[in-house]
């Protein structure tokens, strides 16, 4: 079994792990659940089994427990002996896979995103459907079980991506400076449009495009780019997650650019990881240049220029993909406390994943729910105006659960706040 | 030493359903595939599969568990975190896994009592978390403290780096609720909590799960040390970190943490992702971490940076931020994960050694690894003499992994032979079982054994741990004959003539009194009544230990004076003052207002010897300050009142004598306003030596008049260097709003002793368990029993007021007794029912001649 092997050379960084336990307590389905199996260290236990020849890559302890694992990588951060769990968890569910093929609904999605002509009518699908206004009607009125259940969690999860009003303070105030017109240039960048992102979250990419522009980054288009491929890595689909990786390496390193801006932190975890990945020099070189565009503005000794005030009370939710995998964590802080008059709020046990993880939701009802629900009632103690957060499936998720509470606190992107801030400045 | 046991019998269908039906389905886990995560715990050395898991969701459904498991006859164990470095948690032959993860809850968090009540699947951390915010924090803190349960925790007695000041978590659990292996919930409480009697809590802490499962945990809180202060030195050898170390002590800091790691593990950390900055030709590194009340922290460390650069250091690293601290810090706490990354396999072995044979035994591990060709890297909580050796290796390397085990037991020898232990934090559990006859006498394993037996008839409860399969044989009881009753007392010479007379009494069904009548009252008939008045004197002292080892007789006061000419003491003021006699106040489990600053003698009892009813002469415990080696019989010494037997010598962890000693003494008209007062002052959470309210007439402070005294005092004494007594004075007296008469050095001593003789003293003479956060309504009770004539003294951080009355006639003893009640309803506290655990008694004195068996109650 050619794939076996594949783990089987993992053994190395499978033996960092000293069984310390460390990570227990930061991994949500263990707080969920209380089983190990559905801990990290009891996650890598398996795979360790697996590669020893004491467990079968298709029995249902290794199927169910790597199924389970959001792949949010809260242990990474936590962990003593700095064992690569999201390297492990991708290999071991490509093993997963070809044991037992998955159920449709799973291999639905990827199949969906891999083939641009399916994704744009999906998409184009879902933002007829969210223009009705009919998700946010019957988001928070269905039942939040079964079927209906995983309606009402679509419902809510589009409803989450439409653009949204930022109702704060007075608009009139208009800043009497305009800004520099041109500020000096810092460099040229090009940006991952993402499927989701273009499809869904076009507003998020336009106010990207702004605040780069009024920090002095030259936005470079890049047209042969394509899906980044993360769903399919972390569905353990890694050859067709390569093949797409391929063509974002190609298209990037032609492009010439500084930096390459990802706005949604899967995406950008993965453009950093194609070096790995694709195990070739070029990929390397590409995911050096990777950045959030929270680092490129507020990262890295830079500071966002000013706009005018936004009197918003703020809760930042660190997308576990920015947070675990990329490791920015301070950054997003940064750009959002750049804005005049705008409050932030801790949220308690910001780093745990909101249970968005893809559609994880979908597939996991029950546990993402409970997932979920842990994150609003979290989010609801803080009594702020707003969620920021840097990932469309993480805006969707918190949205949808907020909607469900009968919540109408918005989520949205943290440079859709500095891009008002200008917008009320007058700069745009 | 990697053992696998493949074969698990698998659990009957009906049982299953059974345990489904408890905990539910979703809850009970079968599958062998998906039982494999739980073949091992910290340490991967073994691995036991289980036969089930189950994770009840609340201790209701956790007891029903345990009693079908026992009505089947099914072993079963308790698991935390499974941070275990022991593989206490492991399933051997096949037992049934209870999981505490969803026991996750912290029932209660009570400020103004510092005191918390937690599930014990609660995480060491999330407490300090959730008490942080009102300025609390519970003290031990175990390395792997972000995972481990405080229900392990209380199984192993886990230590800290934070422990050499703070102590181990012994000291801070007050009460537990405890499935018994047949299923029975027994709840068990401190002195705190009006117990009288064996120290029950102190034999279940580091009971390593083998004598039930904890469901309930009640832990003490500390208030937050105001300010901290970290100091890093390089040494160019492991000697000069060691005597660093050394000479730290003897300046008479007691810093919070005092660690090393050596050149491996810098090697190592250094080497890993994890590289902190320090030298890598360096020889050991050490680091030093005071707190306490800002104000006296700079001069504390600039004498700690001075012992550090007169040992030797290369270079010196002071902490400026706490981003510093934790750059400082992180060799250290790195180290094991750092290990992880350089070596396929680790080896961790915990040995604690007297400290100033550190670097002996340093030199000595050294010499070992090079004979065995072998990669030792040493991380140890120097200051307790708690060694970590790490030896790395690969597993798959037959030869290598020969040799590290060959090398492993050379390094508990060595530890051993000079007056060490085995395990110092980590446990027995089924790693160290092989070493345990080396370090326990044949009959301290016999008593560790039956008390096992008592609690678990049928060894369901974590079998296969702790103790060896096989025990040595046992010497001969003596067989002498008995001498004449109601000859008055006898006073004991050694261990052999005590243990004559016990086994004596014992053989002809004798009872026996221990010590004065006061203490225990007398038996019907004709009994023997013994007395340890005759084992009076040091027997060693090591001054750079700080340790000593007294004959139970020896009266407090003579202790201190042997001390004083090494400027060591032991904290220690109970009632009748310097008169009252170490094994006294261990078998009576008296304390004075000292333990409000420095914990009880049972905090610091490292060891005794217990001649036991039947005449069996226990060595417990031993010289070093931690040690888990086996069953903790030594804490259940402290309050029997002679219920296990004869307590022929102790050995106590000393202190440095404190710089400052000064009193300050308020004395105010109203008695509640003083006890209000006094709550202020225990509110601003300034570690003071002793905080009290007093009333009536004691030493030297009544009217010369004649008259009784109105209102009352509050008295607190202050101990630390001249800036820190200060600034705590400063604190109190802004709480108090008025100042007070200030006592310093001999005076405030001479103070404390004057009242403490006066303790104690009086024909109804006894100590009331209340809250703290009661203080003014314990008061107002106590005022009146003042008013009959009465003293009393009650601490106001912690609660507890000790009452004295000469009662004039009959009439005054029924009012006296009427008001003992109206003060404990005042105090708030319900001492909790008896626990059923006479068996456990029976082992000492199964011819039932003791006080224990014989008295009806331990009031
Ligand atoms: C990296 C690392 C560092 C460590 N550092 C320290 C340290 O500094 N100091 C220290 O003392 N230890 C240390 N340890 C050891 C370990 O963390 C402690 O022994 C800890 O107390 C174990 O807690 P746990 O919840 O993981 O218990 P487990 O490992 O799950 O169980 C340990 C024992 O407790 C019993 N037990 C668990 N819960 C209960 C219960 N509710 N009732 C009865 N018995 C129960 C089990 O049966 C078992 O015998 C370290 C471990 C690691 C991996
Ligand atoms: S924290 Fe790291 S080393 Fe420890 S158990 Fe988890 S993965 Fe293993
Ligand atoms: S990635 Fe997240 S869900 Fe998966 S094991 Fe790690 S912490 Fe748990």
């Amino acid at each position: 079994m050619e794939l076996r092997a594949a783990l089987e050379e993992q053994k190395d960084r499978l033996g960092h792990c000293v069984h310390c336990g460390f990570c227990l307590p930061v991994c949500p389905t263990y707080i969920q659940l209380g089983d190990e199996a559905d801990s990290p260290r009891g996650r890598l236990h398996l795979m360790r089994a697996v590669v020893e020849g004491r467990l079968e890559p298709e029995s249902d302890a290794y199927q169910l427990h790597l199924d389970r694992c959001l792949g949010c990588r809260a242990c990474e951060t936590v962990c003593p002996s700095g064992v690569e769990y999201g390297f492990l968890l991708e290999r071991a569910r490509a093993l997963a896979v070809e044991a037992r093929r998955p159920p449709l609904p799973v291999r639905l999605l990827p199949a969906l995103m891999a083939r641009d002509g399916a994704r744009s009518v999906a998409l184009g699908m879902g933002r007829v459907i969210r223009g009705t206004g009919i998700p946010e009607t019957m988001a928070g009125r269905l039942p939040t079980t079964g079927l209906w259940g995983r309606v009402g969690l679509a419902m809510g999860m589009l409803a989450s991506s439409r653009p949204s009003r930022l109702d704060a303070g007075s608009d009139a105030g208009k800043a009497k400076t305009r800004p520099r017109n041109d500020p000096p240039s810092r460099g040229r960048v090009a940006m991952l449009t993402g499927c989701v992102q273009s499809g869904l979250f076009a507003h998020v990419n336009r106010a990207t495009r702004t605040v780069l522009e009024a920090n002095g980054w030259e936005v470079v288009e890049v047209t042969g780019q394509g899906c980044c491929g993360a769903l399919h890595a972390h569905s353990g689909r890694l050859d067709q997650a390569r093949e797409l990786a391929r063509v974002n390496v190609s298209a990037f390193t032609a492009a010439g650019v500084d930096h390459v801006i990802s706005n949604a932190a899967g995406c950008g975890a993965l453009l950093r990881e194609s070096g790995e990945l694709l195990e070739d020099e070029a990929a390397e070189a590409m995911a050096k240049s990777v950045r959030d565009i929270s680092e490129l503005l507020a990262g890295e000794g830079r500071e966002p220029v000013r706009g005018a005030p936004l009197p918003l009370k703020v809760a930042y939710d660190p997308p576990c993909h920015l947070h675990h995998a990329q490791r920015v964590t301070t950054s997003p802080l940064r750009l959002l406390e750049s804005i005049p008059e705008l409050e932030l709020v801790p949220i308690p046990g910001a780093e745990e994943c909101c249970g968005g993880a893809g559609i994880y939701g979908i597939t996991h009802q029950d546990l993402g729910g409970r997932v979920g629900r842990r994150k609003t009632d979290a989010i609801l103690t803080t009594g702020c105006d707003v969620v920021a957060t840097g990932n469309p499936g993480c805006q969707m998720q918190i949205g949808a659960g907020l909607l469900a509470a009968g919540e109408r606190i918005r989520v949205v992107h943290p440079v859709e706040l500095l891009a008002e801030s200008y917008r009320r400045a007058g700069w745009s | 030493m990697s053992t696998t046991l493949p074969l698990v019998p698998s659990l009957p269908l009906a049982l299953r359903g059974k345990l489904a039906d408890v905990v539910g389905d979703d809850h009970l886990i079968t599958d062998p595939d998906r039982l494999l995560v739980y073949e091992s715990d910290g340490l991967t050395q073994y691995r036991f599969s289980p036969s089930a898991v189950i994770l009840p969701g609340s201790a209701a459904e956790l007891q029903e568990a345990v009693r079908i498991l026992h009505l089947e006859g099914r072993a079963f164990v308790a698991r935390g975190a499974g941070t275990g470095l022991s593989g206490g948690a492991l399933a051997t032959g096949g037992a049934v896994v209870i999981g505490t993860a969803r026991l996750n809850r912290i029932l209660e968090v009570d400020p103004a009592n510092r005191l918390a009540r937690v599930e014990p699947g609660v995480v060491n951390t999330e407490l300090t978390r959730v008490t942080r915010p009102h300025g609390l924090i519970y003290a031990p803190d175990p390395s792997s403290q972000s995972a481990c349960t405080l229900g392990g925790n209380v199984a192993e007695n886990s230590g800290g780096p934070h422990c050499l000041k703070y102590g181990v978590t012994s000291r801070y659990v007050q009460a537990l609720t405890v499935i018994l292996p047949d299923g029975r919930s027994a709840r068990l409480e401190g002195a705190s909590r009006g117990w009288r009697g064996p120290d029950w809590i102190g034999l279940f802490v580091g009971s390593e799960g083998c004598f039930g499962v904890v469901t309930e945990i009640e832990v003490g809180l500390i208030p937050e040390p105001a300010g901290v202060r970290t100091l890093l030195g390089i040494f160019d050898s492991l000697e000069g970190a060691g005597r660093a170390v050394t000479a730290i002590i003897s300046s008479g800091i007691l810093p919070a943490a005092l660690e090393i790691v050596d050149q491996e593990t810098i090697r190592a950390v250094e080497a890993s992702v994890f590289a902190a900055g320090y030298p890598t030709d360096a020889g050991a590194a050490l680091v030093v971490e005071l707190d306490g009340v800002e104000e006296g922290l700079d001069a504390e460390l600039e004498l700690a940076a001075t012992c550090v650069r007169d040992e030797g250091a290369s270079e010196v690293r002071i902490a400026q931020s706490d981003e510093e601290r934790t750059a400082l810090w992180a060799g250290r706490k790195r180290a094991f994960g750092a290990m992880g990354r350089i070596a396929p396999d680790l080896l961790v072995q915990d040995a604690t050694v007297p400290r100033s044979r550190l670097p002996a035994v340093l030199r000595r591990i050294g010499e070992i690894g090079d004979r065995y060709d072998l990669t030792i890297a040493n991380v140890f909580h120097a200051g307790d003499g708690n060694l970590h050796p790490n030896l790395l290796f690969d597993r798959n390397d037959a030869e290598e992994l020969a040799r590290v085990e060959a090398a492993s037991r050379e390094i508990m020898e060595v530890c051993i032979e000079v007056g060490g232990t085995i395990t110092g934090e980590h446990g027995v559990g089924i790693d160290k079982r092989g070493y345990m006859e080396r370090v326990l006498s044949p009959e301290v394993l016999h008593a560790m054994s039956e008390v096992r037996s008592a609690l678990d008839p049928f060894g369901l409860c974590n079998p296969g741990k702790v103790l060896p399969d096989e025990l040595p044989a046992r010497a001969e009881l003596p067989n002498e004959p008995l001498p004449a009753l109601d000859a008055g007392p006898i006073e004991v010479e050694s261990d052999r003539h005590a243990a004559a007379l016990l086994a004596a009494a014992s053989r002809e069904g004798v009872s026996v009194v221990i010590g004065g009548a006061r203490s225990s009252g007398a038996p019907p008939g004709p009994h023997l009544r013994l007395s340890a008045r005759g084992l009076r004197g040091v027997i060693d002292h090591s001054p750079p230990d700080l340790t000593v080892t007294v004959g139970a007789g020896t009266p407090v006061g003579e202790l201190q004076e042997a001390l004083l000419a090494s400027t060591q003491w032991f904290p220690l003021d109970p009632p009748g003052g310097g008169a009252t006699t170490i094994g006294q106040v261990l078998a009576g489990g008296l304390d004075g207002p000292l333990c409000t600053g420095y914990g009880r003698l049972r905090d610091h009892l490292l060891g005794a010897t217990l001649v036991t009813g039947e005449g069996r002469v226990l060595e417990l415990g031993g010289r070093v300050v931690k040690n888990v080696a086996g069953f903790d019989l030594l804490r259940l010494t402290v309050g029997s009142r002679g219920a296990l037997g004869l307590i022929t010598r102790l050995t106590l962890r000393l202190f440095p004598l404190p710089a400052v000693d000064r009193t300050l003494v308020w004395t105010i008209e109203d008695p509640l306003e003083a006890a209000r007062i006094g709550m202020r002052m225990a509110a601003t959470g300034s570690p003071v030596a002793a905080l009290e309210w007093i009333a009536g007439e004691f030493g030297g402070e009544s009217p010369s008049d004649g008259r009784l005294p109105v209102g009352a005092l509050v008295a607190a004494r202050l101990h630390g260097n001249r800036p820190s007594v200060e600034a705590m004075a400063r604190t109190l007296e802004a709480a108090a709003g008025v100042g007070p008469r200030v006592l310093e050095g001999e005076e405030s001593a001479g103070w404390w002793e004057r009242r403490a003789r006066r303790e104690g003293t009086g024909a109804v003479s006894t100590v009331v368990s209340t809250l703290a956060s009661r203080a003014e309504s314990v008061a107002e009770a106590t005022h009146r029993w003042v008013d009959l004539g009465g003293r009393a003294s009650l601490h106001l951080v912690g609660g507890g007021v000790r009452l004295d009355l000469d009662p004039a006639g009959e009439r005054a003893v029924d009012r006296a007794r009427a008001l003992l009640d109206e003060v404990a309803r005042a105090g708030g506290v319900t001492p909790a029912p008896s626990p059923e655990l006479s068996g456990v008694l029976g082992v000492f004195d199964p011819a039932g001649i003791l006080p224990g068996r014989w008295r009806e109650s331990w009031s």
